[in-house]
């Protein structure tokens, strides 16, 4: 009796990891909802660079709205990875997103595609008036808005101002002049032994090497889309003979053949361990370069528009994160509620001045406040307002890749037939753009 | 009516399939099928105004037409043939070595394995560090400190390939190994102690006996090493983005950068579609080709 008891339980045992399964299985149906008239709203952010300071700006929020509650999704930290999960979230009309990030170039896509949410009736052009014109042309897409700018960023030149007086240079006004003075910099330098290249920037095959190419291209009088006829610039003569400069004089000359590896950190990497005389970035490395802790060139460091090539004129990349609303969102009042706190005046002054992040609102670069902690921005204001997007498109992913691709065939071999990889890389952006026609 | 024993336990045995194949049908053949009925839409996930256009093979001639899918694709055939040929060659030189008795071989055989336990990514993170072009190993290895001459390995098309191609025979070579291992050990000794009797030596005992014994171990070792290889991602998606001039740029890698950061689900599906078809062909062709012995039960 006893026995068949055993061999019984025995029987059950062996079910029991298929009876586990099922259980597991059943276990998210009957999930206990808590009961409240709290609004919980879902925000979709990037890992942050000071997670202290998010920390404080959510808890200000939460105190002055008792009534919602903010759950923060933590993505990746680089944007295409954060793109391409928060796309597989939107594609799947996921209701876990209110509110997102959105880098400067995915408004047109998120607004065709219906994942993010026009803001027309809540952000009136009064309000839109009081931010930046670019950040507000970046996130328009067919007389629509569709994200709050936060914060900006544009492309600038970094350059060792101990060095440029050493040797009385003034910052360059040219590439020329960039790689004249870095040239004879670096020589005289390399005769004292000291082993330093003359320039850093981004040219991995990535997002970066677009808005690196661009300001080149640019600054020659060139575009990548032609603003009349809407198709592709890169195979006239200013454009040609941009990327050829880079080729020719950048990659591997003035700069180390291992920027054809760099995105920034590694660009930013050579640059603060006092290994190179002039550096493309963007304005966060401000910050870093000027910390004694993670920099040898704290105090040494300058910042200057981007050059530009004789008769041109310089031009930055724009870049910038704003917030975006999901069409699939339950709760778009506190959603919005909390868009416009984050893109507040006071909030947007807070973060500036504990993240050192460039405001979009224009008053606040004559806020004392500010300009205290951040010196740089009064001056960089002029650049932030001459910032230029990157071509607008809800294809601009599909379009990116091929310039990635042009770019870096053109730079990273010396002897690339440019003229033949521009007509290629033209024919497949204008094929691209024939689709959204 | 009577059942008997047997229909009974058949039954039963059938039942007990059922949860088996309805896993198989739902994470397997649904999601092939689906890639497949995919594939023969154009659907472009920001112009949803398209629709989900039917365009039969449409996708399929694109593809064939394609450059630079064509390029990945020959990238994609080179990294598979020269890092395929590599890792079952070390996979049985090590197997050969860790099959002798010698003190400490428990420890080895554990370390040969530690490549292998590793998770790509963070192996291919752990490469991108070696072939740094300011701290990375190799160049300290060729340079010592004499920085000046330190290369950037991974910015130069032919040095990235063969970078990654590296990075893959390190990290699988062990994978390989442990199966052809396994072969090993299923030779009876007596076929050496006969041999040996014979005046045999031991290249001749390798030719005559190891080899061929092994063969069944060799094909699966190659079957598994090629399939992957067609596979490979993580590598190109840590160390090279695909770059320098696209010179890594692999056929899965190329296919989730159109399906996932360009949002083109019908052409990304074309491309999926075609790896899963060749490493299919791939893997019947070996057992026709190679293993028609195996099959049949004579090795």
């Amino acid at each position: 009796m006893n026995n068949m008891r055993l061999s019984t339980t025995m029987r059950m045992l062996k079910y029991l990891p298929l009876i586990l399964i099922m259980f597991l299985i059943a276990l998210p149906g009957c999930k206990e909802r808590k009961e409240s008239d709290r609004i919980t709203i879902r925000f979709v952010s990037w890992k942050p660079n000071q997670p202290e300071v998010w920390k404080e700006i959510l808890g200000i929020f939460e105190k002055e709205n008792p009534d919602i509650r903010v759950i923060r999704e933590i993505g990746p930290h680089s944007s295409t990875a954060f793109h391409d999960l928060l796309t597989q979230k939107l594609k799947n009309k996921s209701r876990d997103v209110d509110v997102f990030f959105m880098d400067v170039i995915w408004p047109p896509e998120f607004a065709a595609a219906g994942w993010a949410l026009p803001l027309d009736g809540m952000f009136p052009q009064s309000e839109r008036r009081k931010f930046l014109d670019g950040t507000i042309i970046a996130n328009t897409y067919k007389n629509r808005i569709y994200g709050v700018p936060l914060f900006i960023d544009s492309g600038m030149l970094f350059y060792r101002k101990d060095l440029l007086d050493e040797y009385g240079f003034q910052p360059p006004i040219t590439w020329n002049e960039m790689v004249k003075q870095a040239g004879e910099i670096v020589k005289k330098e390399k005769q004292g032994g000291s082993d330093i290249y003359g320039f850093s920037g981004q040219f991995k095959q990535y997002e970066g090497l677009v808005c690196n190419m661009m300001e080149y291209i640019l600054s020659n009088g060139g575009r990548i889309i032609k603003l009349k006829t809407g198709k592709s610039g890169l195979t006239e003569k200013p454009a040609l003979d941009a990327v050829r400069f880079v080729r020719d004089r950048i990659i591997g000359k003035i700069a180390p053949e291992g920027v054809l590896t760099y995105q920034e950190p590694e660009s930013l990497d050579l640059f603060i361990q006092g290994k190179a005389v002039f550096l493309r970035s963007w304005p966060y490395a401000w910050t870093i370069s000027n910390d004694p802790e993670k920099s040898r060139i704290a105090g040494k460091v300058g910042i200057a528009k981007l050059p530009h090539f004789k008769g041109g004129k310089s031009y930055s990349a724009l870049g910038g994160w704003q917030l975006g609303i999901s069409s699939y969102s339950n709760n778009i009042k506190a959603a919005w509620r909390f868009v416009r706190f984050l893109t507040s005046n006071r909030i947007q002054k807070l973060y500036a001045m504990k993240a050192g992040k460039a405001p979009t609102r224009k008053s606040l670069y004559n806020d004392p406040g500010i300009l205290n902690m951040n010196p740089h921005f009064a001056y960089m204001k002029d650049v932030f307002i001459s910032a230029y997007p990157r071509p607008v498109s809800p294809l601009y992913p599909s379009i990116s890749n091929i310039l990635q691709r042009y770019f870096s065939k053109a730079v990273s071999d010396p002897n690339s037939d440019i003229e033949k990889e521009a007509a290629s890389a033209s024919r497949e952006i204008d094929r691209i753009i024939a689709l959204t026609k | 009516m009577r059942i008997s024993i047997n229909t009974r336990e058949e039954v039963f045995a059938a039942v007990l399939l059922i949860p088996c194949l309805l896993f198989v049908a739902v994470f397997a053949f649904y999601p092939v099928l689906y890639s497949v009925w995919l594939s023969m839409h154009r659907i472009i996930l920001s112009l949803p105004a398209l629709g989900r256009k039917f365009i039969g093979l449409g996708n399929y001639v694109e593809l064939f037409k394609d450059e630079i899918a064509l390029h990945s694709l020959a990238n994609t055939f080179l990294f598979v043939i020269i890092s395929t040929l590599f890792e079952v060659l070390f996979g049985l030189v090590i197997a050969l070595v860790i099959h002798r008795h010698f003190r400490g071989r428990g420890l080895v055989r554990a370390a040969v394995l530690v490549p292998w336990a590793i998770p790509t990514v963070v192996s291919s993170q752990m490469w991108r560090f070696i072939f740094n072009d300011k701290y990375g190993l190799v160049n300290f290895l060729f340079y010592g400190s004499d920085v000046t001459h330190y290369r950037a390995w991974l910015a130069d098309p032919f040095f990235a390939f063969s970078a990654i191609v590296i990075a893959d025979v390190w990290k699988t070579s062990s994978f390989a190994a442990l199966l052809i291992l396994a072969g090993l050990q299923a030779i009876p000794n007596e076929l050496y102690e006969a041999a040996r009797i014979d005046g045999a030596n031991a290249w001749h005992q390798f030719r005559r006996i190891t080899l061929p014994l092994l063969r069944p171990v060799l094909l699966i070792a190659l079957i598994f090493r090629t399939m992957d290889a067609f596979r490979v991602f993580d590598l190109v998606f840590v160390m090279t983005q695909g770059g320098p001039a696209d010179s890594t740029n692999v056929l899965q890698f190329y296919g989730y950068k159109k399906m996932f950061a360009e949002g083109l689900m019908g052409y990304g599906s074309t491309i999926s579609v075609l790896v899963f078809v060749i490493t299919f062909v791939v893997a019947l062709l070996y057992i026709r080709v190679i293993g028609s012995g195996l099959m049949q039960g004579k090795v």
